[in-house]
């Protein structure tokens, strides 16, 4: 079998993954200043961030119970967990077993609902608001995820995300199929949602009425807020890593260090353009009104009905 | 150009034209609506020129240009420059929520899908998808007229669904006789200009929308 992946390389893309995610934070912060005509912090800036958060101290709501210390680790947990479903630098199903694209979305989805515990847990107003506002957001938002991966999986017949990338090829767009176009546009409209950014959700703002993740993180603080927040850096590049693995072929499986290099740097490019559409997004749109926002999503969800009734009928 | 790349390419230009069908259903303003209507008339012109490279029929190069000059550029800033006109700052006025019309032009969408499967034959004969694609996009025009309040998101529905007839008509036929494809055009344009007209003097007169003339009063 062409691309097998053996369990050191797994590791090694999961590892790369994590440790990419706050890059791809500070590129898309720093080319958002940018067009906004600001010099902004350097890319590197989010791992100062980090850096800072794990050398501070902790500090917790009395109100909070046992449960609320341990809510980061499982978030990181999960979500780095779910960053070794991810073909990075190869395609090809693993060679030991296991989980496929619906471990992944559920992986997501478990960190989502333990977020969202862990600011109610804290018994603050803004975690409870924010909570409940992101699970009016996640029923909207996994489905449509769902429904592209079902599309493109039904052309592959297997929903193993590194198989689903093999099968793709290394053919660019003229290999598309009708089908691909609509699941591509859905996924586009989805990125900004699962990845909490304008114009569902705005990073960068505290204000109380317009927050979603960030409410939930308030009653964070020291090495766990770290681990929230690298939680959700790994959880962005998880997403767009599965968009392009999805729709743009892993690079080319050549054998040896050079084909991982290779693939690596293939990566990077696709990651590259699909945070530049990224910052494009949330530099050229306001943030839309709560109520809005599942219309919004509506049309992914069409679009992505659509995808799967053209690879059906 | 081969029969399979024909296919195919006739597929993707109807899964982007069901795209913009899509936009134009979910669109809350009026020129997001016109943008699409747009660039949904770009694709159609595209996919008579693709047509018009794989049959060698040239009339339907002369369909592709009269298309993109009238109906992708024409009509959308007849309608830009209505909007400008009658300076209107409104969204859209669904008769029912947007949402609920997405999930109605879902059902069209899988409805013509599934429907077509039973002709079979013809579906075979018609270059890739573009029966279904062509039926979906008039009946969802179709869709967006009955459920708008203004007049103007009515005439994008009616541009939309036009478009529809007549990307069926093309893929049908391989070329309709340029006559019939002109007097179609012509048929819009009249169209248009007699909406617009009406348009504008029942705003000017009566200062009102065809939602507010469903009662007669004696």
């Amino acid at each position: 079998m062409t691309g097998e992946r053996p369990l050191a390389l797994v590791l090694l893309e999961m590892t790369l993954l994590v440790l990419a995610g706050p890059l791809v934070t500070g590129a898309i912060q720093k080319m958002k200043a940018r067009l906004q005509c600001r010099q902004g912090a350097g890319v590197l800036q989010p791992y100062r961030d980090l850096t800072k958060l794990f050398r501070k101290g902790t500090v917790q709501a009395d109100t909070a119970s046992g449960l609320f210390r341990s809510i980061p680790v499982l978030v990181v947990a999960a979500t780095v967990a779910a960053g070794a479903f991810v073909p990075v630098v190869r395609a090809g199903p693993p060679a030991f077993p296991l989980g496929d694209a619906l471990m992944l979305l559920g992986l997501l989805a478990l960190a989502r609902f333990l977020t969202a515990v862990g600011a109610l847990d804290a018994g603050g107003a803004f975690g409870g608001m924010g909570a409940s506002r992101e699970m009016t957001i996640a029923p909207l938002v996994e489905p449509v995820l769902m429904m592209v991966v079902f599309s493109t999986a039904i052309a592959a017949g297997t929903t193993e995300l590194g198989a689903l990338a093999a099968h793709r090829g290394t053919s660019w767009l003229l290999a598309w199929s009708a089908a691909d176009f609509l699941g591509f546009a859905a996924m586009l409209l989805l990125l900004p949602a699962e990845t909490g950014r304008i114009p569902v959700d705005n990073p960068d703002t505290h204000l109380e009425l317009t927050m979603l993740h960030e409410g939930m993180l308030l009653e964070h603080s020291g090495p766990g807020l770290g681990c929230m927040v690298l939680a959700s850096h790994t959880r962005q590049i998880v997403i767009v890593a599965v968009a392009s693995a999805l729709f743009f072929p892993v690079g080319p499986a050549g054998a040896g260090v050079v084909g991982v290099l290779v693939g690596a740097g293939a990566f990077a490019g696709k990651i590259l353009a699909l945070a530049i559409y990224l910052a494009l997004v949330e530099s050229s749109y306001a943030k839309l009104r709560l109520f809005r926002v599942p219309q919004y999503l509506g049309v992914g969800f069409v679009c992505a009905l659509t995808a799967l009734a053209l690879r059906i009928l | 150009m081969s029969e399979e790349a024909l296919h195919a390419v006739i597929d993707d230009l109807g899964a982007l034209l069901l795209f913009t069908m899509i936009l134009i259903v979910a669109a809350g303003q009026i020129y997001r609506a016109i943008y699409a209507v747009s660039a949904q008339s770009l694709l159609i012109a595209l996919a008579a020129a693709v047509l018009a490279t794989a049959t060698g029929n040239t009339d339907l190069w002369v369909i592709a240009g009269v298309t993109l000059a009238v109906k992708a550029v024409a009509l959308p800033w007849v309608l830009h420059w209505i909007v400008q006109r009658m300076d209107i700052r409104r969204e859209i006025e669904p008769v029912i929520p947007i949402a609920a019309t997405l999930a109605l032009s879902v059902v069209i969408v899988v409805a013509s899908f599934q429907l077509t499967t039973s002709l079979g034959p013809v579906r075979q004969a018609i270059a890739g998808n573009a029966l279904p694609v062509g039926i979906s996009l008039t009946l969802t025009g179709v869709l967006v007229m009955a459920t708008r309040k203004t007049a103007l998101t009515q005439m994008v529905g009616l541009f939309a669904s036009e478009n529809g007839i007549f990307f069926t008509a093309m893929a049908v036929t391989q070329g309709m006789p340029l006559i019939i494809e002109i007097g179609v055009i012509l048929d819009v344009i009249l169209a248009a200009l007699v909406m617009t007209i009406l348009v504008l003097r029942v705003r000017s007169t009566v200062d009102a929308d065809v939602a507010d003339l469903d009662r007669l009063r004696g």
